[in-house]
């Protein structure tokens, strides 16, 4: 697959990536590798301008094919300000589910049970804009765990983390998640999380 | 940025349902705006400070907010008495300041003060989230609604980029005068805070996505009209009520 | 250039709330729920610019950039300005509620003046005259929102004709800077990021 950017910035060139279910990859490289892009690319943010991209099976090619890809998989942004955009965490936590169709009901009882799960209980009725930003990394979390998705992509999900929240984070995906990409700098991070190692650097994926 | 400081507080005003507030709030202070003579005004501002009251909210706080509202009243009056012919009170040159021109600006000095008062009481005591979130349930346009959530959640965070440009124009040595140099850094420092403000726009679209938006925006409700907030309304209605029979006849 | 609650006649006020409203009514029309985060993120961004003092003699002003939200934003410049000026009155009781047709119109319909004037050159034409229109569009929104306040005033009544030329005279230093300041945002917008100006096509 390749890929470049409007600006004419070329990113990918002939670049090939496979995983599988169980996988947990880290994947490093320096600024401007395109780490994010590719996360981007994998929920059909962005297309690629040539190849193709094939998931659970299938290949994706319109916007349309990926709105399961989007409902399977779960990105989680490198900035939370981004994700978080409701007023209360209740919300922003709901705003998956009930747009996947769940009844209010049910999207309240999903965001009891998330909220629970990372450790946010008394986070419902907070406005998310006056959160510090570890909690606000918890919030998106749990924003993407809220729609249950079988893999996970983390667009360095400890950066500017304190400790006990990076620790919190890891015994979560410890225990809950299976299926994951993880992008950081933090190499000693990646070597509590991954069991597989890439590194991305001018347009070449490689194994370590 | 601390920008919701009178929302802080558990008077009978901060417990209000904030629909009800709007219903309340818009005709009396209409009524209010359209008023003339002195009668309703004073009635009005009274009945603004006696809610104000309630609140609890400190004096100091309410004047110095009421400082900044009347400096466009101040203007009135150094303009407004002049220019009504009628008794004469004193003359400046021959510039004659009347009895009419003075009660006109007093009249209206009441009338905002009345106004600005009420709306704090009423309005500046509820959550900014919990009144946009009321406008959806009064069949506002749900569009404007969401313009709304979205422009006032990503203030902050502007406010926090803006803070970090100013502080490299700073210790670069920027002072700012009155030149072009001058003028064109705050325009490069502006269209820099847009071009961040539309990027951000664009991942926050793509979070969207990724979380399955496909259009609409779901609503949760959580509003429940209790007998304080029917009392209260009943009570809001009246007193609109008699304020603009009291100022019609007098 | 906010005008107080209070100080406008009646029929002054129900003119400018319905003529806002209907330039509300097409500016939301025109603008799909997709484009809501771009909207009013770049209206936090404006807000944000306002609480900017420029210096201008021994005095100051605030910015109020509205010729140049006109010219990204088109119609969609009346739901932008509602909901910041809403905001305003909400918080800082600038304007306030009963006069917020008024004052929205005031800001948002010399936008859309820029808009229909300047927006053009702006995307098409060189450097030179991007430049000019950028100044053009400046001058533009404080120029017609002053005129704008002055008549709500004047409509209100007579007495209050002095005031309004005061306001007039006073916005004239305002519209050079707002020229100058929007003249060199347009032309950083263009080289860094051009499709902020095709915002609303």
């Amino acid at each position: 697959m390749s890929f470049g950017y409007a600006n004419g910035r070329k990113i990918f060139n002939n670049l090939n990536f496979s995983m599988e279910k169980g996988d947990r990859i880290g994947l490093i490289g320096p600024n401007g590798a395109g780490k994010t892009t590719l996360l981007h690319l994998i929920m059909g943010l962005l297309k690629p301008d040539s190849g193709e991209i094939e998931i659970f099976g299938k290949v994706r090619k319109e916007d349309r094919d990926f709105t399961e890809v989007r409902q399977r998989i779960g990105l989680l942004f490198q900035d939370s300000d981004d994700q978080l955009f409701c007023p209360t965490v209740e919300e922003d936590i709901a705003f998956g589910p009930l747009n996947l169709g769940k009844t209010h009901e049910d999207a309240r009882i999903i965001v009891r049970e998330t909220c629970e799960k990372l450790g946010l209980n008394g986070y419902e009725k907070k406005i998310t804009n006056r959160l510090s930003e570890g909690e606000k990394r918890l919030v998106a979390l749990a924003t993407v765990v809220a729609m249950h998705p079988e893999c996970y992509l983390l667009d360095e999900p400890a950066t500017g983390l304190d400790e006990k929240t990076t620790q919190r984070l890891l015994n979560y995906l410890r225990e809950n998640t299976h299926t994951y990409i993880i992008i950081t700098h933090d190499l000693g991070f990646l070597k509590n999380v991954a069991e597989k190692m890439y590194v991305l650097s001018d347009s070449f994926i490689k194994e370590l | 940025m601390h920008l919701e400081e009178f929302a802080e507080g558990n008077s009978f005003f901060h417990r209000l349902d904030p629909r009800v507030k709007f219903i309340t709030i818009i005709p009396y202070i209409f009524v209010i705006a359209f008023m003339k003579g002195l009668n309703g005004p004073v009635l009005s501002l009274i009945i603004s400070l006696v809610m104000i009251a309630f609140t609890g909210i400190s004096i100091k706080k309410l004047l110095s907010r009421l400082v900044v509202v009347n400096a466009f009243v101040l203007l009135l009056w150094i303009f407004l008495p002049f220019s009504y012919s009628g008794t004469e009170v004193f003359q400046i040159g021959h510039l004659k300041a009347t009895r009419e021109g003075f009660l006109q600006v007093l009249s209206i000095t009441l009338k905002t003060n009345a106004i600005v008062i009420a709306t704090i009481a009423i309005l500046g005591t509820s959550e900014v989230f919990s009144l946009a979130h009321a406008l959806v349930h009064l069949k506002v346009p749900d569009k404007l609604v969401y313009l709304f959530f979205f422009f006032y959640r990503y203030i902050s965070v502007l406010h926090e980029e803006y803070i970090r440009l100013k502080r490299t124009m700073t210790i670069r040595a920027f002072k700012a005068r009155t030149s072009i140099h001058t003028y064109k850094t705050y325009a490069y420092l502006i269209g820099m805070l847009i071009v961040r403000s539309y990027d951000r726009s664009q991942r926050i679209y793509k979070a969207m996505l990724c979380r399955g938006f496909k259009g609409k925006f779901p609503i949760i409700s959580h509003f429940h009209l209790t007998i304080a907030d029917l009392c209260f309304g009943f009570l809001m209605t009246l007193i609109t009520v008699l304020i603009a029979i009291i100022s019609k006849n007098g | 250039m906010h005008i107080s609650e209070g100080v406008l006649s009646a029929p002054v006020l129900v003119t400018g709330a319905v003529l806002s409203a209907a330039g509300v009514f097409i500016g939301l029309k025109k603008m799909d729920y997709e484009k809501i985060p771009e909207v009013a993120v770049l209206t936090s961004a404006f807000f944000v610019a306002s609480l900017i003092h420029v210096p201008i003699g021994p005095s100051s002003t605030h910015l109020v950039l509205n010729g140049l939200l006109g010219i990204l934003l088109g119609w969609m410049v009346f739901p932008s300005i509602i909901v910041a000026l809403s905001l305003q009155a909400l918080l800082f009781q600038f304007g306030g509620f009963t006069s917020l047709g008024v004052n929205t119109f005031i800001m948002a319909a010399p936008a859309l003046i820029a808009y229909y004037i300047f927006a053009f050159p702006v995307r098409k034409t060189n450097h030179f005259l991007c430049a000019l229109a950028g100044f053009g569009a400046g001058v533009t929104g404080i120029g017609f929102g002053a005129l704008f306040a002055a008549a709500a005033l004047i409509g209100t009544g007579e007495a209050f004709l002095n005031i309004a030329k005061v306001i007039v005279v006073v916005h004239l230093p305002v519209m050079l800077i707002e020229g100058i300041i929007t003249s060199f945002c347009v032309i950083f917008l263009k080289k860094v990021k051009p499709e902020i100006l095709e915002v609303n096509r």
